[in-house]
């Protein structure tokens, strides 16, 4: 049952993830630059520069955060180990992709490596439990499911990642829900690794919500998105999860879709979107190119970029409000 | 958000078949049972039920992509129009 001290426990890892995600954000900011890791704000009439890779700040904030987690309340270590292990791996292939791109094939197939440390551990329950049908029995296909959700979600995750705080903000509202239902359902654990994601996110838009002052990069959006995916599987929620990630899916499913393969931005020559004189942004209307969430949105006319992110924030409450009503239908059906 | 409303709409629909399809996938897939005398069998069982649920994922998904195709390509033929009449004018 929910009690003040689990309360406290969950409000304690926000707190230390949080404040430490706020802190170091900026300071990697001003290390990447130092070093010319820069990228360019492609969605602004000007030129401006920024400083790429700073999701690092997430996987700090986070990894402090979980540390605490083990170190103030053992009870779970196995649960915490194996989570920070997948966001972590899925943070290093980041990490590399930021620094030397990786090909848009090698990239979903190295993420879903990241699932390792859950699997290793048999820190997972092969019996989910899917509205209107109940606990199901997956012994020997489940394992081969977790490493596909881990690379579609942090590969969805990433993709989202296009304009300014559109991952951070659609991911924060996620992480929120998400949170809640791990704390009602009396999972403290994994509410308290929940907690700290969204602390981490929400810490992170403050910096990257427009006019953003830093890039997360493919280090902070596959390590958000493997964190989604290993709360899903360790709270048993993948449904819920499934559910909150509509729009994510939508982004991911019909670029692939349009374009007919696995295919990274810097490879489309046919832009989905264009940057129009006055600074508004409008849909493209070529056939080629890749028809995308933002692209989907600005079908009915141009809009400003942070327009753009309020209405994917927008699709993403109404996702996640559609999540919460998925738990309820998956508790009623269990009563 | 007045013009995000038709997504929002298309969210709740891809919503509805997706619990529709789990019901299917109850009926259909979950029935599916070839014995558990030996591993095999539950290999084969699991195996086919995991098929058949993909299949019903797949028409899903198509059923998904068909909806907002139908709405994304009307919208952007409907705003170029308007923005060629206000031209125009």
């Amino acid at each position: 049952m929910l009690d003040i001290s689990s309360l406290a426990s969950v409000a304690l890892i926000f707190a230390i993830t949080f404040l430490i995600t706020f802190i170091s954000t900026p300071l990697i900011g001003k290390v990447m630059r130092r070093h010319g890791i820069i990228g360019k704000d492609v969605h602004k009439p000007s030129e401006i520069k920024l400083p790429e890779m700073c999701g690092l700040a997430i996987l700090v904030g986070l990894t402090i955060g979980t540390i605490c987690s083990v170190f103030f309340f053992p009870g779970a270590t196995l649960e915490t180990t194996a989570f920070m292990g997948t966001v972590l791996i899925a943070g290093g292939i980041g990490v590399v992709d930021d620094l030397r791109p990786l090909s848009a094939r090698i990239k979903p197939l190295l993420t879903a490596i990241a699932c390792l440390p859950i699997l290793l551990l048999g820190t997972y329950d092969p019996r989910p439990t899917i509205p209107l049908l109940g606990t199901v029995r997956l012994t020997i296909v489940y394992p081969f499911l977790i490493p596909v959700a881990i690379a579609v979600t942090s590969n969805g995750v990433n993709m989202m990642d296009v304009l300014n705080g559109s991952m951070s903000g659609t991911v924060g509202i996620i992480s929120i829900a998400v949170t809640a239902i791990l704390l009602i359902s009396g999972d403290v654990n994994s509410a308290r690794l929940g907690a700290g994601l969204v602390a981490a996110v929400l810490a992170f838009h403050y910096f990257s919500r427009y006019p953003a002052k830093v890039f997360s990069g493919d280090t902070g959006t596959l390590s958000v998105g493997a964190a989604l995916a290993a709360l899903a599987i360790l709270g048993k929620i993948e449904t819920v999860m499934i559910v909150a990630l509509i729009p994510h899916i939508m982004n991911a499913f019909y670029g692939l879709s349009s374009v007919g393969r696995l295919y990274e931005r810097r490879e489309i020559r046919q832009r989905p979107t264009r940057l129009l004189s006055d600074g508004t942004i409008d849909a493209s209307a070529e056939r080629s190119a890749p028809v995308t969430l933002t692209r989907i949105i600005l079908a009915t006319g141009p809009m400003r970029e942070p327009e753009i992110v309020r209405g994917m924030m927008f699709l993403t409450l109404i996702s996640t409000v559609l999540a919460v009503l998925t738990y309820g239908i998956t508790l009623a059906g269990r009563v | 958000m007045k013009r995000l409303l038709p997504l929002a709409g298309i969210e709740v629909f891809v919503w509805s078949v997706l619990l529709l399809s789990t019901l299917l996938i109850s009926r259909l897939a979950f029935t599916i049972n070839l014995g558990n005398s030996s591993i095999l069998y539950r290999i084969a069982t699991e195996t086919i039920r995991v098929l058949v649920s993909g299949i019903i994922v797949l028409i899903w998904l198509f059923v998904w992509k068909k909806v907002t195709d139908f709405y994304f390509w009307r919208a952007i033929a409907r705003s170029r129009s308007t923005a060629q009449k206000s031209s125009e004018r």
